[in-house]
């Protein structure tokens, strides 16, 4: 039986008998692996054996993707040894597209906070089998992000100095600057999500670490910290992880809200919009999700994890989805109406570029893919239960999003009051860079899976036990008790 | 609070600029700004910290050139300030300069982004002094790497000098013992510079009172610290 | 040259590795250093304090004087004299580039011999060996010996090799460069002898003037004196009571001084004459303004039909009316003559009708107009006057017919400044022996025998008469403000050695050494504002004021006309017949690498044109109609045809320009002289030919017509600015002028 069959609607189905009950039990459990459970040590199997699965192919893909990352630590030395100037950054472009990469990566990070935080609190159960796999991509796109905001530096092995630290000259960082605040904010969000990830991981590193044996063994001993399952232990274990998910949550929206004040506080036109606050969190939503729904699809028939992740949770991001497109297309609109409204002379041009200069057929294909596409396919059920056509709206997604970005930080930038030094940006040292980073995510993500179970099997177990089947008359309804 | 002991101001009469660009020869020379390549001027990255901007209005044949020296305007309240995270571009409040201290610099860039007038320069490469054209280089002057933001100091290296050496000799500062490079050698005598606090000195001269000054991109609030003069069109009667 | 190994480079290494941020303690490895203590520094050498040195520019022949500033004997900045008569502590963007003429990574290490003209393989020889040849040579020569020099050779080596060659029996020396060539100084000075009786530069004064109408006259660009003419006007704009001045500009194409002026007048290539002449038509005609004026107008002038002027001139008649008028009824009226009117065939004439109109202006002499450079204060002080281009084209015969046997060029680069057609190259096949003084191998070096390569003038002695002086007499002083940076020898020096060994020579050159030299022309000149007596006194006063100058300016001389001016004005003919040629060509001198000598200095390659923001390169300016109907845009490659040559260059849409002429910046296309220079752009003296003008004292370049054709290549133009922000950018703005 497939994910992707459809299900009738209530007044299509036909009159229940007695056998029936089973049936519709049957489907029920089809469509939500909560209420279909799996002996333990079975679910235990499927959760780790993946990590044994390394096929060819998957060795050809990581060798491949080391080759991409080797390419850009290369190009990076390259960097730091003759300067920036291999870049194609210029004056006044003197952002590109390390700072695209920065806020994309930042961006799609922000999913996995949501769904393992966020959707959590809201007690959204569906959440379960996703939770640990999205806060891996929010994990690696933050490495990411840090590390494009490193190649951005002209004097990298200065970068230090941002770090309030007591010093001989009692010099401190400039608070005053979004840099600075950028700087902290994802510190602290690259930390906050790590021990997030590590806290949920820890009951499953235990149950690694019964079933293993070797290096596994010896490792998973190590980092589940003597995890022995004790009534205590998970007490303590959901007051933590209760506290991170409520605090987590703010972080997260902060995050981005600095991220974006690195725009929004400059005077430059374009960028110095009081939305860009909420208008990038909801982005980076937007693209997370987009992502997670990818990776989601990857590792689901990479890994045959087909039992854990189903059409529900597909089904589930896919309606986020098209909730976060209308909501993007919102605040993209109200970014836009003010300046052109009161008719700024550089706004004026920088819309005229966009609406038929050089940047036109950009401008409509970003239009098209984050407002256009998911409008028009997401309502649909059938495209929802596609696998394959879901990925495909997502990766454009993705495309949209990029471009959302590249127009922000090059594109803005080459327009200012002076049109005498108006400028063009052509990447150059900047794509290696860019390729490599994708590259480095995706293989930090595969070796990632290959060493820590990516299914948070507890969390299934525990909603597993509290939902269940409840009759009601004719109907069998999905239940559940509330833990205490 | 330090309390401003003088303003250096700039004042660039437009109506006697040439566009010669003997001003910008000049200040390379003084402070060791390098020149860079052709492949580099076409990549956008020509290094100029004062140019003479050229726009043109008007129709052949009345079309008309209009010439525009931007250097740094030491702005008061100066963007590129408060979003250096390193704090490698103060301000002195003392004499009211915009500072950029190299060394300090790890060239995040941002204070380029925040300048409006777009007067701040990035080392996309280290510079290239071929021997024997390091023996130029102006000891004053710290030799910027790769990395490093760059911007007019109003020729802070001449005005250190002339204060420590008024403080040797045991006498104020006096306002014509400073000059700027571009201002010495200006042979239209369009750029003028001073203490706008001193009331005798020709900028405050010149300014007090004078319908044809204005600040560039005055509406941003920025309160630069250059004034410039309207150009005229002179016209006789028949 | 290998990059030395640095700390940065080392940090840089600590980087990439695992650890970052090596720490202070890690020097790069070096095998040795030296310490040398300072016990016995130079007399005026205080450690962090700065000596200033007082010299003369020799980057143009005006002679602006100049302080160096040495630190640890190094020259670190130039700035104007202040005490100087000429740029009054001004100075232009080509002087401050003077250091990079001082540390050129390719000058020439020492003496040089080329075995095989051309070759480029250029063997080191040692200085006595090379003198000797030298000598030898010229000593074999007898009278058969030619000098070729330039306009900025100091007066005192020009003087010793006008000794050298009259005591030998040969020609006198040749001075002829491309900037006093193309400029017309020759033309200007023999004008004036025969108008006013002497031949001198024409001065021109404009702080106090009303009214200035230029003749194409780029004298804020590469005029006579940019400096001096900068200075006047900052006076003229900023006259007592707000008083502004009118300047009006008639060329074709919008040079800078062009900008600046309240009105420009696009007219026709080579009609500035013209145009001059039917001024003085209308004066005489309408009887405007005084009836002196009207009489003298009369007088000077007749017979000229102003509408067909107007007509040739592409000047509208009530336009021609308007600038008579504004000319004869302003008190203080100055009209300047421009290079492109001396580049025409006709170049006498219409500078006649120029100066006919200053001196109906009558404010000849007067502190704002038309004065003549005063004369040398002094016999002992020369200036090397620029050769008449049929005086060049007479040398270049002799040479071709086997007449010279030992050529010196000092300072000149013929090879590169003169057309293809003048033949200087082939006649230089037919001299034995060519030596060259040149500091970096030049286009003309390359073609000689020997090169002993002189000083540049910061490492040299020398003095300049200050030409065109426009108060007073001045000689301006040229001292070394730090040792050579490479091994040349003074080619003064050089000579007054050479002459000792030849007994002609040995009498008319006695001194042992060029210092006494200038010690006996200084000590000649007498005391001046500097004061003093004795010739030790003078001498360091020379040295520490800059040069010489009175110490009170003589009254300026009025100008009188010593002969009634036959103004005999015709319509310009042009070489190219106007279906197969149907542009016209303009030339003009870059305001930074001037007639090519700037090239090497990267201040100047690298500094943006001022009216087209290019540099390192050469373009080819088009109006946007011409553009637009040969469908070619910024960048691509368009042959330019001449019926004298041709060429290729990229396009510069211009906006300021006739849309029948097409304009090309001088100073690019050199093949060597350094790497800057070196194959980068081209030479529109290719598309030049060895046309004089009816005098034959000047070369007639403003009268050539092209064609143009796209050749479908395409080079990206290295703009400073961004053409589509300032062409398109906010289009209804409102200029604060």
């Amino acid at each position: 039986m497939s994910v992707n069959e459809v299900e009738h609607p209530v007044w299509r189905r036909p009159l229940l008998e007695g056998e029936d009950l089973a049936e519709q039990a049957e489907h029920l459990k089809r469509r939500h692996l909560l209420l279909d459970p799996k002996f333990p040590w079975e679910m235990n199997d499927d959760a780790l054996k993946p990590m044994y699965r390394t096929s060819p192919s998957f060795w050809v893909i990581v060798v491949a993707l080391s080759g991409l990352v080797m390419m850009g630590a290369i190009t990076w030395f390259r960097q730091i040894y003759w300067g920036l100037g291999i870049t194609g950054l210029n004056r006044p472009i003197y952002w590109g597209l390390f700072l695209v990469n920065t806020v994309y990566f930042i961006g799609i990070g922000h999913a996995g906070t949501f769904i393992s935080a966020a959707l959590r609190v809201l007690k959204i159960e569906w959440r379960r089998p996703i939770s640990r796999a999205a806060e891996t991509i929010t994990l690696f796109g933050l490495t990411a992000a840090g590390l494009s905001i490193l190649m951005h530096l002209g004097r990298v092995w200065k970068f230090y100095w941002l770090l309030p630290y007591p010093n001989q000259r009692q010099l401190w960082p400039n608070f005053h600057s979004p840099l600075m605040w950028d700087f902290m904010a994802i510190l602290t969000y690259l930390t906050g999500s790590t021990l997030f990830i590590y806290l949920g991981l820890l009951p499953d590193l235990a149950m690694a670490r019964d079933h293993t044996v070797g290096w596994r063994y010896r490792l998973y001993s190590i980092l589940s910290l003597g995890w022995r399952g004790t009534e205590k232990e998970w007490a303590y274990h959901k007051t933590a992880l209760d506290i991170f998910s409520y605090v987590i949550i703010p972080v997260m929206f902060s995050v981005h809200t600095i991220v974006s004040w690195d725009f929004a506080m400059s005077i430059q036109p374009g960028w110095n919009s009081t939305i860009f606050g909420p208008y990038f969190i909801v982005g980076a939503l937007f693209s997370g999700v987009a992502a997670v729904i990818i990776v989601m699809a990857i590792i689901r028939k990479s890994m045959r994890l087909e039992y854990f992740l189903r059409h529900e949770h597909f089904d589930g991001m896919a309606k986020f989805l098209l909730i976060l497109s209308f909501t993007w297309a919102y605040f993209y609109f109200s970014d836009y109406i003010v300046p052109w409204y009161n008719g700024e002379p550089v706004m004026k041009v920088v819309f005229d570029v966009l609406r038929r200069g050089w940047a036109a057929p950009l401008w409509y294909l970003m239009l098209f893919c984050n407002l256009l596409l998911p409008v028009a396919t997401l309502w649909s059920r059938r495209v929802r239960s596609n696998t394959a056509a879901l990925v495909m709206v997502c990766i454009y997604i993705q495309i949209g999003m990029y471009l959302e970005r590249y127009f922000i930080v090059p594109v803005f930038l080459g327009y200012n009051e002076l049109p005498f030094s108006w400028g063009t940006y052509i990447p150059r040292a900047g794509v290696l860079l860019t390729i490599a980073s994708f590259a480095m995510i995706i293989l930090l993500y595969m070796l990632f899976s290959r060493v820590v179970p990516l299914i948070p099997v507890w969390e299934i177990l525990e909603g597993q036990i509290f939902q269940g089947l409840k009759r009601i008359g004719r109907a069998l309804l999905p239940a559940r008790s509330e833990p205490h | 609070m330090e309390q401003p002991e003088r303003k250096w101001t700039m004042i660039v009469d437009i109506d006697k600029c040439t566009g010669c660009a003997a001003c910008v020869v000049a200040c390379h020379a003084e402070n060791n700004v390098p020149i860079v390549t052709e492949q580099e001027v076409v990549r956008g990255r020509g290094q100029h910290w004062i140019r003479i901007e050229r726009y043109w209005s008007g129709e052949y044949p009345h079309v008309k050139a209009h010439f525009l020296p931007i250097l740094c305007q030491h702005c008061e309240n100066a963007p590129c300030e408060p979003v250096c995270p390193a704090y490698a571009t103060v301000h002195s409040p003392r004499e009211n300069l915009n500072l950029q201290i190299y060394n300090r610099c790890i060239g995040t860039r941002y204070c380029g982004n925040n300048c409006p007038y777009k007067v701040r320069f990035f080392n996309y490469f280290d510079p290239n002094f071929v021997e024997p054209q390091d023996q130029q280089l102006n000891p004053d002057v710290t030799v910027r790497s790769a990395g490093v933001m760059e911007k007019c100091t109003f020729c802070v290296q001449r005005i250190r000098r002339a204060e420590e050496k008024a403080l040797a000799e045991g006498h104020p500062l006096r306002e014509d013992e400073v000059v700027p490079a571009c201002v010495q050698t200006c042979p239209t005598g369009a750029l003028v510079f001073g203490d706008l606090y001193n009331p005798e000195s020709q900028v405050a001269k010149l300014l007090e009172p004078n319908n044809r000054k204005f600040r560039l991109l005055e509406h941003l609030g920025t309160l630069p610290s250059v004034y410039y003069l309207k150009g005229g069109t002179s016209r006789v009667s028949e | 040259m290998a990059r030395e190994f640095t700390r940065r480079d080392f940090l840089k290494l600590g980087a990439m590795g695992a650890a970052t941020a090596v720490m202070a303690g890690c020097q790069p490895p070096r095998p040795w250093i030296t310490l040398e203590p300072y016990v016995r520094p130079p007399e005026q050498q205080l450690a962090g304090v700065a000596t200033w040195f007082a010299s003369t520019c020799r980057q143009c022949p005006a002679g602006c004087g100049i302080l160096v500033r040495i630190m640890n004997g190094r020259a670190l900045k130039i700035e104007g004299n202040p005490d100087h008569p000429l740029n009054q502590g001004k100075l232009c963007a080509r002087g401050q580039a003077g250091l990079q003429v001082l540390y050129n990574p390719d000058r020439l290490t020492g003496p040089v011999q080329q075995s095989q003209r051309g070759s480029r393989m250029y063997e080191p020889l040692a200085w006595e060996a090379g003198i000797n040849t030298l000598y030898e040579k010229l000593a074999a020569a007898g009278g058969r010996v030619a000098v070729w020099t330039n306009s900025t050779v100091s007066g005192h080596l020009f003087d010793l090799f006008q000794r050298f060659s009259a005591a030998v029996g040969g020609p006198s020396p040749l001075v002829y460069d491309l900037y006093t060539g193309f400029n017309g100084y020759r033309l200007l000075a023999d004008v004036s002898q025969e108008l006013f009786g002497r031949a001198a530069l024409p001065t021109y004064s404009l702080s106090h003037a009303d009214v200035i109408l230029s003749f194409g006259a780029d004298f804020l660009g590469t005029g006579l004196s940019a400096v001096r003419y900068g200075r006047e006007f900052g006076g003229f704009r900023s006259q007592p009571l707000g008083k502004r001045g009118y300047l009006v500009q008639l060329e074709p194409r919008m040079s800078i001084s062009a900008a600046v002026a309240d009105h420009w007048v696009p007219l026709r290539p080579g009609t500035e004459g013209l145009v001059a002449g039917a001024l003085v038509q209308i004066i005489a005609e309408e009887e405007l303004a005084s009836a002196d004026r009207a009489a003298l107008a009369q007088s000077l002038i007749g017979g000229l039909d102003v509408g067909s002027i107007a007509a040739a001139s592409d000047v509208p008649a009530e336009e021609l009316l308007h600038l008579a008028h504004a000319f004869a009824s302003a008190s203080q009226a100055v009209a300047l003559p421009g290079a492109a009117l001396t580049g025409t065939d006709a170049g006498a004439e219409a500078l006649a009708a120029v100066q006919a109109l200053n001196l109906i202006a009558g404010t000849a002499g007067e502190a704002s107009g038309l004065t003549l450079s005063p004369p040398s204060p002094s016999e002992a002080v020369l200036s090397p006057e620029p050769a008449a281009f049929s005086d060049m084209q007479a040398l270049i015969e002799q040479m071709r017919a086997g007449q010279v046997q030992v050529l010196l060029v000092h300072g000149a680069n013929p090879a590169y400044d003169l057309p293809e057609q003048v033949g200087f190259l082939d006649a230089v096949a037919n001299v034995p022996f060519v030596a060259s003084f040149a500091p970096i191998v030049d286009e003309t070096a390359l073609w000689a025998d020997l090169i002993l390569p002189d000083r540049t003038y910061l490492e040299g002695w020398g003095y300049a008469l200050v030409s065109p002086s426009f108060d007073q007499p001045a000689v301006s002083g040229q001292q070394p403000v730090v040792t050579p940076v490479f091994d040349s020898r003074s080619t003064a020096d050089i000579l007054l050695t050479v002459a000792r060994g030849i007994p002609a020579a040995a009498q008319a050159l006695p001194w042992p050494h060029e210092v006494a030299f200038l010690q006996e022309t200084v000590e000649q000149l007498g005391p001046g504002a500097a004061g003093g007596s004795g010739i030790d006194v003078l001498w360091t006063r020379f040295q520490q004021e800059g040069g010489w100058w009175p110490a009170s300016p003589p009254e300026p001389e009025a100008p009188s006309l010593a002969s009634a001016p036959t103004i005999q004005l015709q319509s310009p003919s042009f070489r190219g017949g106007e279906e197969e040629y149907p542009y016209h060509l303009y030339l003009y001198p870059s305001g930074l690498l001037s007639d090519g000598r700037g090239a090497s200095q990267p201040w100047l390659q690298g500094s943006p044109d001022p009216m087209t923001t290019v540099s390192w390169q050469t373009w080819v300016e088009l109006h946007p109609e011409t553009a637009e109907e040969l469908g070619v845009h910024d960048g691509d490659i368009v042959q330019v045809t001449s019926p004298e040559g041709e060429l290729e260059a990229p396009v510069c849409v211009y906006p300021a320009i006739r849309p029948d002429t097409v304009a090309i910046p001088l100073g690019q296309g050199h093949t060597d002289y350094g790497r800057y220079a070196r194959d980068r752009g081209r030479n529109p003296m290719q598309l030049v030919g060895a046309q004089a003008d009816a005098t034959g004292s000047s070369l007639a370049w403003s009268t050539l017509r092209v064609k143009i054709r796209p050749t479908g290549e395409k080079v990206a133009l290295a703009l400073f600015e961004n053409k589509v922000g300032v062409t398109e950018g906010f289009l209804n703005a409102e200029f604060p002028h």
